[in-house]
């Protein structure tokens, strides 16, 4: 089970399992975020490169009107494979 | 443990449960689990990707083998495609520079000890070993 919320006008929740077959969801998501957003990664548990390639296509897009994502509260393993996929060097993480 | 998968991304939730059922009957933890659900999905996703044409079944199977993981995945009646193909993925560089997408194999390459491809007979099996501390 996978969701991504908009929770205000600058966050957006992750829970649960993004997986490929959830990776259109968050995509419907992040397509409406227009601004500099917080993307909280608390509550998931699992990521792949269908959900990776989704953060890089919208930070690639925010980026060509100054714009960007930040990504906060990391699980270890979650971080763990941001790392291996050098997203330390395109997006701010804490 | 071999199962079949009908070649479709929903049917991702039964991969997870058959991965998980492997890693609860060989007392794996987490930290094996994980990197063994990114690979076995990424090769999945891959196969049904790539390989359109082939049979509606997707073979995985998952073993323990001298103290390593193996992970196979087999695609009958396909079309060649040799995932060794894939550009390396450059983690270095810039935002503008970096492509979306070939970050799957990448993952695996990374996380796994061994990644083979091997085409024969319209077969296509893919398989990764990691060894388990």
């Amino acid at each position: 089970m996978f969701e991504a919320r908009l929770t205000d006008g600058n966050r957006v929740l992750l829970s649960g399992r993004l997986d490929a077959s959830q990776a259109e969801q968050l995509k419907s998501v992040l397509d409406t975020v227009k601004e500099s957003c917080i993307v909280d990664f608390s509550e998931l548990q699992y990521i792949s490169s269908a959900g990776l390639g989704m953060l890089l296509a919208t930070q690639k897009r925010l980026s060509e009107s100054g714009h960007s994502l930040k990504l906060v509260n990391l699980p270890p393993r979650i971080r763990d494979i941001f790392l291996v996929a050098g997203f330390n060097f395109v997006f701010k993480i804490e | 443990m071999e199962k079949s998968f009908k070649r479709e991304l929903r049917t991702l939730e039964l991969v997870f449960e058959f991965v998980d059922e492997f890693v609860t009957s060989n007392g794996l933890g987490e930290d094996v689990a994980f990197p063994l659900r990114l690979a076995v999905e990424e090769l999945f996703t891959n196969f049904v990707r790539h390989n359109s044409g082939g049979q509606d079944r997707i073979y995985i199977s998952l073993s323990r083998v001298d103290g390593r993981l193996v992970v196979k995945l087999k695609d009958f009646d396909v079309e060649r495609f040799d995932g060794m193909d894939t550009p390396r993925v450059n983690v270095h560089e810039s935002l503008e520079e970096r492509k979306v997408g070939g970050l799957g194999v990448h993952l695996i390459r990374s996380l796994f000890d061994t990644l083979e491809y091997d085409y024969k007979d319209r077969t296509l099996c893919v398989t990764a070993t990691k060894t388990l501390k």
